[in-house]
């Protein structure tokens, strides 16, 4: 999902850079310092993720933990994937320094989302419903990312719909797996640790 | 009748001049190429995906343009020396640049694929640095209370 350098239109990164230092200053304010640690543990997963190979027919992807992130910290996974894609970016050379501001908000902006729309269900008493609500909210974050990818090239190209298109069914596989990934992730937190989730 | 002959083998000659200016023929060239692989972070080749050359000369405007091949394959033949340019892009987002300094003698390609220790250090020092932040910034707050 990482958009590379020298891609995108000066607007595109200005809206984008735009957009995350507003949503990290919100994150930042919202960010209780008492659990850092845990920012910092879901941070290093995120980072970590993009190292996952997954194979999927004659390709292959990567995983991204957008919802896990997501459910967990809420508004604090603007500054936590700001660093770890700021890492991803001088270690791994995913992405780049210029375009960090647009991949930070198409990956923030899910995570967000799906805290605002999931993050209360993920406390219900019924396990069921909060793994299915965890399976629903983990693709639903991959295909937003996608969309959101899909609308920065737009910006810089004419070819909007098309690369919309293409980013779009290109990512429902990751999607899919993603989604089961989230499920197992939070019937795993609820079981061990609940007050992750709080 | 004397004219219509000759206008007959004017336009006779017109076409066969025409048709031997434009033809083809080809031999093995004794130029060193330079052949690059183009991958994806997950080790996938970027198959069939748009590549443009760049020279030392005109960083604006492509020197060659054309398509890696299946295994993400793409060669070029440089014609002065300098610092090349091959920038290989999907229309998902993704691109790679490559650069190739050209010497005399030489050809120097600049590898930027991290595999195995090299990726597992640089991992480990990105984890270690997230969690060296958190611990300080719990620190001075502890501090401050």
């Amino acid at each position: 999902m990482h958009i590379s350098e020298g891609v995108l239109s000066g607007t595109a990164l200005i809206a984008g850079w735009a957009g995350t230092v507003t949503c990290t200053a919100i994150g930042l304010k919202k960010t209780d310092t008492s659990k850092i640690v845990r920012t910092a543990l879901l941070s290093s997963a995120f980072f970590l993720a993009s190292l996952v190979n997954i194979r999927i027919g004659p390709s292959s992807t990567h995983l991204s933990l957008l919802a896990p992130v997501g459910l967990i910290l809420g508004w604090s996974s603007f500054p936590a994937m700001l660093v770890a894609l700021f890492l991803q970016a001088i270690l791994f050379h995913f992405g780049g320094l210029v375009v960090l501001g647009v991949n930070t908000f198409i990956m923030g902006i899910p995570a967000v989302l799906v805290h605002v729309v999931f993050g209360k269900m993920m406390r219900s008493e019924n396990r069921i419903f909060s793994g299915i609500m965890a399976f629903i909210a983990g693709t639903l974050a991959v295909m937003t990312g996608a969309c959101l990818a899909g609308v920065f090239l737009g910006l810089s190209d004419k070819n909007f719909l098309e690369a919309a298109k293409l980013l779009f069914y290109a990512h429902i596989p990751l999607a899919l797996i993603e989604g089961a990934v989230t499920s197992f992730m939070i019937m795993f937190i609820r079981k061990t640790s609940p007050e992750f989730l709080s | 009748m004397i004219a219509k002959i000759i206008l007959g083998l004017a336009m006779i000659v017109s076409l066969y001049s025409t048709s031997y200016a434009h033809g083809t023929g080809y031999r093995q060239s004794s130029l060193n190429a330079v052949a690059l692989e183009f991958t994806y972070s997950t080790g996938e080749a970027m198959s069939y995906r748009e590549a443009k050359v760049f020279s030392p000369s005109d960083e604006k405007f492509a020197y060659q343009s054309g398509r890696t091949d299946e295994y993400g394959r793409f060669a070029f033949v440089p014609n002065t020396k300098g610092e090349w340019r091959v920038i290989v892009r999907d229309e998902e987002g993704h691109q790679c640049e490559a650069k190739i300094d050209v010497n005399d003698d030489e050809v120097h390609v600049v590898s930027e694929n991290l595999q195995g220790m090299e990726l597992t250090v640089r991992a480990v020092l990105g984890v270690s640095l997230m969690f060296n932040i958190a611990l300080l910034i719990r620190r001075r707050q502890n501090a401050h209370q």
